[in-house]
């Protein structure tokens, strides 16, 4: 089975946010609860002033340090190198939330920052946060792996739109969104991506694009020496370094 | 059995025949009318806005509800290994506090719980998914299987020396593996926060020794608070006197300058260092909670109970160990928000992590602490815990 894995080449990525959109309308997200975001970052001012950015979906890290911390393994990777959460098995504890060193895990229950509420607007029937006009279909929910609209109290992440690769044909070296072979079990935020930033594909795969890309390009991983190893990297081309800081700025300076 | 057979045998536990104290009666109704006040007012505003009652968010994992958790279990924990000073180690001038620091320690156990409960998203959920998960790598389901041992072990260690068994062999095991837990369980919590090397403010090895140690202050400190309300004659102990006026105030002196030498290590390494994350350290300077652990917690109760002459009275230890509680109450506060300060990959922009408790949050001050003083109350007028043992070892 493929261990899927991304590459986002921050030379090609505008920061338009259209991965984010994708995001929340595929996996029916509250306004704010972003699972996939483009982080920005500013240093000095006109006219040397410089604006960075940085793409930022779940790592699905090869070590997730959130499924080590899950005291009751509703936090678990896939076969297919996928960081899930069982929504059946969630307790709402948060630990993962605190474990996660890239902030990619969320609770809806928590003061909207838009108003009015959403969730008033449409308010849920049964045991769901909400239910948006245009949502998922049903027969492709999948709480068992965190697909779709979550029930109240339980943790919700990226799920690299595993309701989207888990279909794909066994063998499948990378998923094209330009390919109409693979673009349906592409993940919605590389099958948007106007600039075609993101690549898909089989990490353990030798052959794959993405492979070739992170040996070619050299491929780097955000935080590295947190030891969580992410199935996502980063081509920072010619710039010195992809912006990886993870905090504002020091009060001291 | 008949009913009347019943009633006879849980008369041999229970004083229902004893009159309250008036201490007592104000124990109960206070914590009564607060539990009441406190547990309706966050029952309703759970009911009708879920959890965003609370001001915690995805930023802000962990707000005031888990900090007045810790309190709880930890003061716990520091209450077990008060009632294991005399059996365990032989310390026997603590055997006259021995039976009240057990009963201590269960209900803090049960306000913890109650408030755990109120703050996790699927409590009920937790019963099951807990215990048959195995997730040996989590720090937390550890906690959860400590706690709730320690919790069994306590109400056995409870029912053995009500029943007047203290010195038997069974007790004096059960008495061991206690301490053992109590000294576990308040570990494992410090891992909880300590092993978390994406939160650089609570990452450190030290964080399991400062959670058993402030547990252990803060246990000593309502010691003193509890019984500088008692009629302190009252008891047949002979060494009591000994252990009020001296022992346990000075135990609590001691503490107090443990606290502050491991706080300062911890306050001075955070502001010296550099490292992302840490930063968090500088802006706790601006926390109210910060000040009031440092002026309330630390330096008011240490003067106070310097001096052997001042600290030998009822009254300062009460109003130390009151101050002590109030700062150790908003330090654990300041100890959860000064870790998720510092936002995680949140880009330039969105600034640090505001957090300021919700009153439904608040209120779980009074719902705890009336559930709390409640039991305490009712357990001092029916459970003779002023009991000691009598020397028949």
């Amino acid at each position: 089975m493929a261990r899927w894995g991304m590459v986002i080449d921050l030379e090609k990525c505008t920061g338009c946010q259209a991965c984010t959109t994708a995001c929340l309308m595929e996996n029916s997200r509250l306004p704010g609860e972003m699972w996939q975001d483009v982080l920005f970052y500013s240093e000095g001012e006109y006219p040397s002033g410089k604006l960075s950015w940085l793409p930022r979906p779940c790592m699905h890290c090869e070590n997730p340090s959130c499924v080590a911390v899950c005291p009751t393994g509703a936090a678990y990777k896939a076969e297919n190198g996928a960081v899930l959460i069982d929504w059946e098995k969630c307790i709402g504890c948060k630990y993962c939330m605190i474990a996660c060193p890239y902030g990619v895990r969320f609770y809806a229950e928590e003061k909207q920052k838009t108003q009015p509420d959403i969730r008033n607007v449409f308010p849920p029937s049964g045991d769901k946060v909400w239910d948006p006009p245009y949502k998922m279909p049903e027969h492709v929910q999948d709480p068992k792996h965190g697909v779709g609209i979550q029930p109240k109290n339980v943790v919700s992440k990226c799920t690299f739109c595993y309701h989207r690769i888990s279909k794909a044909p066994e063998g499948t070296t990378d998923l094209d969104p330009n390919d109409p072979a693979t673009r349906d079990f592409t993940p919605a935020c590389v099958v948007t991506c106007a600039p075609t930033a993101r690549f898909f594909g089989d990490l353990d795969n030798p052959e794959s694009n993405v492979r070739k890309l992170i040996a070619e390009k050299r491929g780097t991983r955000l935080l590295d020496q947190t030891g969580n190893r992410p199935q996502v990297y980063y081509l920072a081309g010619e710039s010195p370094a992809i912006p990886e800081t993870r905090s504002v700025r020091n009060p001291k300076t | 059995m008949t009913t009347a057979t019943y009633s006879d045998a849980l008369a041999r536990y229970v004083d229902f025949n004893k009159k309250p104290e008036q201490m007592d009666i104000a124990l109960m109704a206070g914590g009564a009318l607060s539990g009441a006040i406190g547990l309706a007012f966050v029952f309703y505003m759970l009911i009708t806005e879920g959890h965003s009652a609370f001001n915690t968010s995805s930023d802000m994992a962990w707000g005031a509800p888990i900090a007045f958790y810790l309190f709880f279990l930890l003061t716990s924990s520091g209450l077990s290994i008060i009632a294991s000073l005399d059996s365990v180690f032989g310390l026997r001038v603590f055997y006259p506090i021995a039976k009240r620091a057990v009963f201590l320690s269960i209900i803090c156990l049960i306000a913890g719980f109650s408030i755990l409960a109120l703050e996790i998203g699927r409590p009920f959920r937790m019963l099951w998914a807990l215990p048959f998960s195995l997730q040996i790598r989590s720090p937390m389901w550890w906690m959860g299987v400590l706690y709730s041992t320690d919790l069994m072990l306590l109400f056995v260690k409870f029912y053995l020396i009500h029943t007047g068994d203290w010195h038997s062999r069974f007790s004096h095991l059960i008495a061991r593996i206690s301490f053992v837990v109590c000294i576990l369980a308040p570990g494992t919590l410090g891992l909880v926060f300590g092993m978390m090397a994406m939160r650089p403010a609570w990452h450190s090895n030290v964080m399991p020794m400062y959670f058993i140690l402030t547990g252990f202050t803060t246990a000593v400190s309502f010691m003193l608070f509890f019984t500088s309300l008692l009629p302190r004659d009252k008891t047949s102990a002979p060494n009591v006197d000994e252990l009020y006026h001296e022992i346990l105030p000075r135990l609590f002196f001691v503490l107090l300058l443990a606290v502050i030498a491991i706080r300062f290590g911890q306050i001075v390494t955070g502001l010296w260092s550099n490292f992302e994350g840490l930063e968090a350290n500088w802006l706790q300077l601006q926390s109210p909670f910060f000040w009031i652990e440092i002026v309330a917690g630390l330096a008011l109760p240490t003067a106070m109970m310097a001096f052997d002459s001042v600290r030998r009275r009822p009254l300062v230890q009460f109003v130390a160990a009151s101050l002590f509680n109030t700062g150790i109450f908003f330090s654990r506060l300041e100890l959860l928000i000064m870790g998720q300060k510092v936002p995680l990959f949140k880009g330039y922009w969105a600034g640090y992590v505001e957090y300021w408790p919700s009153l439904t949050e608040w209120m779980l001050i009074p719902a705890g602490c009336g559930v709390f003083l409640f039991l305490y109350g009712a357990g001092n007028w029916l459970l003779r815990l002023s009991d000691t043992e009598r020397n028949n070892h």
